[in-house]
């Protein structure tokens, strides 16, 4: 019981977490002169397999070539890591480290892996067809008052919303 | 004001890779406070279980969002400092969709997966993989999405301009949009949880409730002042109360106007650096002017006197003082700090200065009687324009010969004119024994690069064909453009050969004149051209020229017409300017008489640049979009003018503005910046060019305006 109270309380309140984030956001244009972002960093790993598996033709793809041959050398590829180790920092300040696949009781293991690889690539391939992710465009584009960061903004709710209901059972107790 | 790392072309530094690490842990510690490490509590926004989502991204979205108003309203930073996504409508609305159901799916975005991973959760770290395998995807199917990847592109565009709202009024929307979302997601929990909410939970709501809409207030307070005059976001200078007291207070100081005794002694002696602007109709300007004045239209203000700001004195005038007067305001708060308004105008200096002593009602002493005998004389006389010839230093010969002197040495033998126009032209009647050449037929790709000027043996191999020697003069012979012959000159530069010039007045100039004219071809044999290969130490590449940016170290000219400088127009992968350089458009250097174009004076060339340029010991790089154009100013500063260390940036803003990894300046703001110059100029000429006209009234309906729409 303790374990569980655990696991889903102690979170801080929302409106101060997004006070604490919007002030990360800001620290990141006035110092960085850009925003917050993870998709990239995640590209950039792509691209580095890639790299190590098909060089020459990575090297000359139309994507990931305009990189070079150092896709890690890139400052998002450090604000990823960075994001990593915070997380890492408040869940063992909350006590919230637990290995193990979080999914509704009535779900199997395997089909909530599948689910979970399935919208990977999914979030992977939109990320960088819209630049950028809930980080990089949907936060960070908004608080520019960009246009394009608000209809994927509005987008991303209205493609959940709309197949929210497929994927239901995964979370059923 | 803070320089950011994208604004200092520095993200790519180690101390850029840091401060990322350290942004990304605070970014992480948050993510992973508000619970956004389970993947339960965020696909519970989808199901209306757990609004989380909602309430921290939105407050975050808010929060970021008033406290950027607040330090660009405030001066700290500039909006060009940051980098700006552009809109893509296709790719953001497909994406949007795609991102959201794999959100549903995945029940994980990257960031929280990498919050979701921290915490142990083995299903954020196959939707990891999957999302490294999505971009991996993405990239090898590129070629077949690439088209939805650029649909609908519509550059930098804010949302308040696609509602068609001030950006005030939306900060201000979005901030009570934020408080009522807020209340709906609570009570959509609320119907579903047991237990109400905690005092302090509900405390806080309460408090953000109030906090948000107020800032929101704040910010646009903070942009306008008591009186409602409204300060303007501007060319990076963000000015606010303190700016407009900074200005109000030169007013006061009379700091903003020169009497026309001082200028007509200033222009008498040929003070450097002083350039009388008289922003009249071209038909007044036309009809009498202050001699050694510019003409300069209110709509051009900014694309001709950029060059000058805050270098030399900028002396303003019309008849009156009305529009003088805002248009020095509207520059002093675009940060031009040396603008100044002539005291009465027009009407005044005529009066004062010019008004013969013998029609003045009062008694005049003697010494005031001389120097307006003086300025009568120097006033009243017409200007004298006259390009004039340059002697090249190292022998007799010019940089600019006459057709006098064409045609007198065309029988030396030792004399190869080369003909620019087109073929057709050439064969409808030439000078005898000049050559055809295209000055297009010098140029090749390299490295990638269209228009580059060919390497130096390609040009020795394309002289020696043409029959050209070491020891010869080559005179070219240019047709509508002057730039024809300063290419020809560029590639005679590479290839060693310092002895050419360019007729003046190009081949009109010889028609004119009368001078003979053939339709027979000359003959001519091949030589043999050495190969110099170190000639040329003037071209420099991006690397270098990015040096110059990152250093402060060289005087950039941009000599495209003002509108490409401004961002305005563009025919290249991006709109602007390279970071510092200034504008003088190429046309500047020209003068034209009926059809025949010249080189205007060396006196007045000298007097333009030396406004833009230091000393003559400078570094100054010329470029153009090609380097076509920037060789005319090549050839002006180096030979007419003298400056010695002069590079030329072949490759230019083609080159530059496609390689996204280098710094532009000017594209999204001179977007906002000629949209309110436009505005600024529509107004002007809607209001009442009565004299008599209240300035402030006009003066601040035109504030009003500017901020409406600029803020």
């Amino acid at each position: 019981m303790k374990k569980q109270a655990n696991e889903n309380q102690n979170f801080m309140n929302p409106y101060l977490a997004g006070l604490g984030l919007g002030l990360t956001l800001l620290a990141s244009f006035l110092i960085l002169g850009a925003g917050l972002g993870a998709s990239s960093g995640i590209a950039r790993i792509a691209a580095c397999a890639e790299l190590c598996v098909a060089r020459a033709h990575t090297l000359s793809s139309g994507y990931f070539g305009k990189w070079g041959d150092a896709p890690l050398r890139y400052y998002l590829v450090f604000m990823l890591v960075g994001t990593f180790l915070g997380a890492l920092c408040s869940a063992l300040l909350a006590d919230r480290v637990r290995l193990r696949v979080e999914r509704g009781a009535k779900t199997s293991t395997g089909r909530r892996v599948m689910y979970a690889f399935a919208g990977g690539i999914l979030v992977g391939f939109a990320s960088r067809l819209a630049n950028g992710c809930t980080s990089g465009q949907a936060l960070t584009g908004s608080a520019l008052l960009l246009t394009g960061s608000f209809a994927f903004l509005v987008f991303i709710f209205v493609g959940g919303y709309s197949t929210a209901w497929l994927f239901r059972r995964q979370w059923n107790d | 004001m803070i320089s950011t790392m994208y604004h200092l072309d520095a993200l790519g530094s180690a101390r850029a890779f840091v401060a990322a690490l350290l942004i990304g842990v605070a970014f992480g510690f948050f993510l992973e406070r508000a619970g956004f490490g389970s993947s339960r509590k965020l696909a519970g926004v989808f199901y209306f279980s757990d609004m989380s989502v909602i309430k921290v991204m939105f407050t975050a979205v808010v929060t970021a969002l008033l406290g950027l108003s607040i330090c660009v309203a405030c001066g700290w930073v500039s909006m060009d400092a940051i980098y700006l996504m552009p809109t893509v409508y296709g790719a953001h609305i497909i994406g949007g969709l795609i991102f959201g159901v794999g959100f549903v799916m995945g029940g994980w975005c990257p960031g929280t997966a990498a919050a979701g991973l921290a915490s142990g959760k083995m299903d954020a770290f196959v939707f990891l993989c999957g999302a490294v395998a999505g971009s991996a995807l993405f990239n090898e199917t590129f070629a077949f999405v690439g088209p939805l990847y650029r649909a609908g592109d519509r550059g930098i565009v804010f949302v308040y301009d696609s509602l068609g709202m001030s950006r005030i009024g939306f900060t201000l929307l979005l901030s009570i949009a934020a408080v009522l979302v807020f209340w709906g997601c609570e009570w959509i929990e609320n119907r579903r949880r047991k237990e109400p909410m905690s005092r302090r939970d509900n405390s806080v709501l309460k408090v953000v409730s109030v906090v948000l809409p107020a800032l929101a207030v704040l910010v646009a307070a903070i942009g306008t002042d008591a009186n409602g005059q409204a300060a303007i976001v501007s060319a990076g200078a963000i000015t606010s109360i303190a700016a407009e007291m900074q200005l109000l207070d030169a007013v006061e100081q009379a700091q903003d106007h020169i009497e026309p005794e001082d200028l007509a002694d200033r222009l008498v002696t040929g003070e450097p650096g002083l350039v009388v602007v008289d922003i009249r109709p071209p038909q007044e300007y036309a009809h009498f002017h202050i001699r050694g004045a510019i003409n300069v239209t209110m709509k051009d203000i900014y694309g001709n006197l950029m060059p000058y700001k805050n270098i030399g004195t900028i002396v303003l005038y019309s008849n009156g003082m009305t529009h003088p007067v805002q248009v020095r305001d509207s520059l002093y708060r675009m940060g031009f700090l040396n603008a100044y308004i002539l005291t009465d105008g027009l009407d005044g200096f005529i009066q004062r200065c010019l008004t013969p002593v013998s029609l003045r009602g009062e008694p005049v002493p003697q010494a005031t009687a001389d120097q307006i005998r003086l300025w009568r004389s120097y006033f009243l006389s017409s200007e004298d324009s006259k390009p004039s010839e340059v002697t090249k230093v190292s022998d007799e010969l010019t940089w600019l010969v006459s057709t006098e002197w064409l045609e007198k040495h065309l029988a030396d033998g030792n004399v190869k004119v080369i003909d620019l126009r087109s073929q057709p032209e050439y064969n409808s009647g030439h000078i005898a024994g000049s050559l055809a050449l295209a000055a297009e037929n010098l140029r090749t790709n390299s490295n990638g690069v269209g228009s580059m000027l060919q390497p130096v043996d390609m040009l020795a191999r394309h002289v020696s064909l043409m029959g050209i020697r070491p020891e010869e003069t080559v005179v070219f012979v240019h047709g509508d453009k002057i730039h024809d012959a300063t290419l020809a000159g560029m590639a005679m530069e590479r290839i060693g050969h310092e002895q050419y010039a360019i007729l003046t007045g190009g081949f009109e100039q010889w028609k004119t004149d009368g001078r003979p004219l053939t339709t027979a071809l000359p003959g001519s044999s091949a030589s043999s051209y050495p190969v110099i290969p170190d000639a040329d130490n003037f071209t420099v590449d991006y690397k270098r020229v990015l040096q110059h940016v990152q250093k402060k170290s060289a005087v950039i000219i941009d000599v495209r017409p003002a509108d490409y400088y401004m961002g305005a127009k563009s025919d290249e992968a991006r709109a602007g300017h390279i970071p510092g350089a200034i504008n003088r458009a190429y046309t500047e250097d020209i003068q034209k008489t009926g059809d025949i174009q010249q080189l205007k004076s060396v006196d007045e060339l000298e007097k333009a640049y030396s406004l833009i340029i230091p000393s003559k010991d400078t570094v100054v790089v010329v470029h153009c979009r090609t380097g076509h154009q920037a060789s005319q100013t090549f050839f002006v500063l180096k030979h007419l003018l003298g400056y010695r260390r002069l590079c030329w940036y072949d490759a230019g803003w083609a080159e530059w503005a496609a390689r996204t990894d280098l710094p532009i300046e000017g594209a999204p703001l001179a977007k906002k910046q000629s949209f309110l110059l436009l505005r600024k100029d529509a107004l002007l000429r809607t209001l009442p060019r009565t004299r008599g006209l209240q300035p402030r009234s006009s003066h601040f309906l035109m504030n009003r305006l500017i901020f409406l729409v600029g803020v």
